[in-house]
């Protein structure tokens, strides 16, 4: 009998395969490029977090606590810029597909490993940027960059151009990592691995690369239409030249709302993973959420102007934007449903990455619901840039993005680190992160209801108590996410070994070592259902999962 | 005896509608019906809502881990159930999206003989013109009750975004082209005004105050208001300027020595007329005061900030005043004048304002 379960190797894994700093950041292996990727995003997601505590603890008294009016106004650009174009776009397709996508496909490396690192590159040229701009006057338009006020250089903040130009060049480091993800899936998927046998998890990214590499291109040239126009003065967005501020709404928003799918269908793919692994349950209607996740990135392309209900456009169109949005509404059920009939029957294991499984379906659902709100015209016209969209938007970003995110980093860190994390700390630190979550943003749909416009320095006083509220939140997510980074770095230092399957995984990434070998697979791994978990077994020694003595193995 | 009792009380304290738990107070006639649909689309996501977070706890609890071999047989799908669960989400969404674009529809469509309303947004101030009257408010707009109101809005500059919560009505307001929206007050009372739409440094204080007064008094107001400072004496103007023209300034100039986006009214008068203003120049007002040079009187310094506002800008600020060419008649710009020669006079230390419009102390 062949062992297709690779034993830990004592000695020789990526992580210590070569030495020095060279030897990562030139490196081509796709593991080394996702764990620097993580290390980087996770430094910028501290960067924009702390931006937002400077947000939340400005706005705990009606006059602004901490900031003066142009303070607040950088520090919502650049909170919004940093965690949109940094951090959650390239978060789970750059860091966790990265490290995890080649091996669940059963494959050595990405197709265009140069190009891999090439991306890591940009996305870090992409930061200077951002540091630049933050030297050069500073931003304050908004992440949202609408003219004519970013074009306006006498009202604007002198830092504009910098961050555009970071944007770009990041916008190319995504249109990379998607394309390299299309051909490795059309192209690398070894013996055995049919579209129909491929984990969620690479369905979704391969629905994320299309919008990557579709939707991109027109955020680039858009930008550059933008830099342009602030420092030649065309005329194509200035209406004091005969241009139409509108149409750059147009096009903005025709790349980022389809972003909003880039940041949301990898984390759903993460979901599939851990609902499935750690219910030791078949997913339930495989075909059903590997169809959703295309036909939501198809949808995605079509609903940009529902960002646009009060810009003026026209009724027509607005009806026609309205009635195309709920149809994203279907797929995105489709698959909370699917995920709830995987609970049933399952084998129901609380540890931590599958708490954030559970938290996701919870905060999606709130997410998703309050969309049918914006969705609708009537009511969006009242809700349209008040702070229930602030709300809304958080959960689905920020509350289901970046909790997915989360979840797989603790679902994948024994893999990528061959360490065990301390498990009750994680499970506390995800509901504190849960508790902390939805007490900042919830309050937020409330404000935003009765009354209170996003992007405000100052507010009425009748406001006040949501606005305490809101940081108390934000204070408790905070030190949930202290805490996650305090066990997880000991981890690295004092945890445990880990086994090469700890969790009971089916994809094949669980049958090489923890941390995997330098090139991955030793021989071509034999591919079968990677949801049927009935073929493993627990083995007590090990604290980790083993292939089943009596049952043959796939091919066999 | 109880019913007059009960009329007087309530009469004397009416009780404060702060709206629902959702939503403010509605107080026009599209409100109920954006209303309705809140709360039809609340009670479908409370459903659903509900059902998915039971059913996940119930599961959880139920089919939690016992052992770490226990073998799961469950089903892996099933078509009929799929079939199910997009079906009735898709019938329910048709509904929700009929009755939206229905609202939307009535929210739009102004009615015929429709009251006419000039808005102008500015950074970072809201003027309105009743071309009726032709009679100019700032930050303030007296609107009759149960009658059509129709805005018709365009920007001196940026985007920003006119929305009043209580009437559930928003549009953008764009510079170089007019967006309109139209509403229709059902209830006698102040309304708040907000810009949403993201326009720079002071955003959050581009505010004004809906009045909505009984029809039958509306002309009176206007006409009152279209010609009130005509008549005025030059003593009278310091109060009118600080109660009806002020509005305009005060996101930017304070009252009580602070400084904002531009300089502080406070001791302004003091600093002109002494020529103790330096410019960006470098030059100082005091070199262009006095016979035979620029300005001559430091009246005209003043009018000109109003009207040529990039002329000559005061040290340490950024100059981003506009122009109000065309926008004040001659008697307003005197009006101004008056106001800051008398500003001890009409305001305190902190900056509030002390006398009424008639001249009268404030309370």
């Amino acid at each position: 009998m062949k062992t297709i379960y690779a034993k830990n190797s004592p000695t020789d894994n990526y992580l210590n395969h070569t030495k020095g700093i060279k030897s990562w950041i030139f490196t081509l292996d796709h593991k080394r490029i996702g764990i620097m990727y993580l290390i980087c995003i996770l430094f910028a997601f501290f960067l924009g977090g702390s931006f937002a505590m400077l947000i939340r603890f400005h706005l705990l008294t009606p006059e602004g606590a901490i900031l003066t009016q142009d303070q607040y106004n950088q520090a919502f650009t650049l909170h919004g810029a940093i965690m949109v174009f940094l951090v959650i776009i390239p978060a789970v397709p750059a860091a966790l597909g990265n490290f995890v996508l080649p091996i669940m496909l059963g494959a050595k490396d990405v197709a265009f490993p140069r190009l891999n690192l090439f991306s890591w590159w940009l996305w870090v040229f992409g930061l200077v940027f951002f540091l630049i701009s933050l030297g050069t006057g500073g931003v304050d338009t908004g992440w949202t960059f609408y003219t004519p006020y970013s074009i306006d250089k006498a009202s604007s903040m002198g830092g504009v151009i910098p961050v555009l130009i970071g944007a770009f060049v990041l916008g190319f480091s995504s249109i990379f990592t998607g394309m390299n993800f299309i051909v490795t899936i059309h192209r690398l998927r070894p013996v055995g691995m049919t579209w129909f046998r491929m984990p969620l998890f690479l369905w979704a990214t391969y629905a994320t690369a299309i919008i990557q590499v579709l939707a991109t291109p027109v955020i680039g040239i858009t930008l550059l239409l933008l830099i342009v126009e602030r420092s030649f003065g065309i005329g194509i967005f200035d209406p004091a030249l005969g241009g139409d501020p509108v149409l750059y709404q147009h096009f903005f928003w025709f790349y980022s709302h389809p972003a909003v799918y880039i940041m949301i269908l990898p984390a759903m793919g993460i979901v599939s993973e851990l609902i499935a692994v750690h219910s030791h349950r078949h997913i339930f209607g495989y075909k059903f959420i590997a169809y959703s996740s295309i036909a939501i990135a198809m949808f995605g392309f079509l609903v940009w102007g529902h960002h646009m209900f009060t810009s003026g456009q026209s009724q027509l169109v607005n009806i026609i934007f309205s009635f195309i949005t709920f149809s994203v509404s279907i797929p995105s059920a489709i698959k909370v449903f699917n995920w709830l009939a995987t609970l049933y029957k399952g084998s129901i294991s609380l540890n931590t990455p599958m708490l954030y499984g559970l938290s996701f379906i919870f905060i999606f659902g709130i997410g998703g619901l309050t969309g049918i709100h914006c969705a609708t015209l009537n009511t969006d016209i009242h809700l349209h840039d008040s702070y229930f969209i602030v709300a809304h938007f958080h959960y689905v970003m920020m509350g289901s993005a970046l909790i997915g995110f989360i979840g797989g980093i603790h679902h994948w860190w024994p893999k990528m680190t061959g360490k065990m994390y301390n498990e009750a700390w994680g499970r506390f630190a995800c509901i504190l992160v849960f508790v902390g979550f939805n007490l900042t943003f919830f309050t937020q749909f409330m404000l935003g209801s009765r009354g209170m416009p996003r992007r405000y320095a100052t507010y009425d006083p009748e406001f006040q108590t949501y606005h305490i509220v809101s940081t108390i939140g934000s204070t408790i997510l905070a030190i949930g996410f202290f805490i996650t980074a305090i066990y997880l770095i000991h981890s690295i230092f004092k945890g445990k070994k880990a086994p090469t399957n700890p969790w009971g995984g089916r994809s094949l990434e669980w049958q090489c070592a923890s941390p995997p070998p330098w090139d991955n697979f030793a021989e071509q791994p034999e591919v079968g259902d990677c949801y049927d978990f009935s073929v493993l077994e627990w083995n007590e020694e090990e604290q980790g999962y083993d292939w089943r003595k009596d049952v043959a193995h796939p091919g066999e | 005896m109880i019913d007059s009792i009960i009329n007087i009380l309530t009469t004397v304290t009416p009780p404060v509608d702060n709206g629902t738990f959702w939503l403010p107070r509605a107080a026009s006639t599209v409100a109920e019906e954006v209303d309705f649909t809140f709360d039809l689309i609340n009670w479908i996501c409370y459903f659903f809502f509900a059902a998915i977070v039971l059913s996940m706890v119930w599961f959880c609890i139920k089919y939690r881990r016992k052992s770490p071999n226990m073998v799961c047989e469950g089903p892996t799908h099933n078509t009929a159930l799929e079939v199910t669960w997009t079906v009735i989400p898709l019938l329910l969404v048709a509904v929700i999206f009929t009755v939206g674009m229905k609202g939307y529809l009535n929210l739009r469509e102004s009615p015929e003989g429709c009251y006419e309303v000039q808005v102008t947004g500015q950074k970072w101030s809201w003027t309105f013109s009743h071309p009726e009257f032709g009679a100019t408010q700032v930050a303030e707009l007296t609107v009759p009750v149960g009658k059509p109101v129709r805005l018709l809005m365009t920007s001196n500059d940026v985007l920003h975004s006119l929305w009043i919560p209580d009437f559930r009505v928003k549009m953008d307001v764009v510079p170089g082209r007019y967006t309109s929206l139209w509403f229709e007050a059902t209830k006698v009372g102040d309304y708040q005004l907000k810009c949403t739409e993201y326009c720079g440094k002071d955003h959050s204080k581009m505010f004004a105050m809906v009045h909505v007064i009984p029809a039958d008094e509306f002309d009176a107001v206007m006409t009152k208001l279209a010609s009130e400072y005509e008549d005025m004496s030059v003593g009278q103007l310091p109060a009118y300027a600080i109660n009806r023209l002020y509005n305009r300034c005060v996101s930017c100039h304070s009252l009580d020595g602070t400084t904002g986006t531009g300089p502080s009214f406070r001791g302004l008068w003091d600093r002109v007329s002494s020529g103790q203003v330096g410019f960006s120049s470098g030059e100082t007002l005091s070199s262009l005061l006095g016979d035979a040079t620029l300005y001559g009187e430091p009246e005209n310094y003043v009018r000109e900030s109003l009207l040529f506002p990039q002329k000559h800008i005061v040290k340490g600020y950024l100059g981003s005043m506009p122009s109000f060419q065309g926008q004040l008649k001659e008697k307003q710009i005197l009006a101004i004048i008056e106001m800051f020669k008398h500003l001890d006079e009409i305001t305190d230390e902190e900056g509030n304002i002390t006398v009424n419009l008639d001249g009268t102390p404030t309370e």
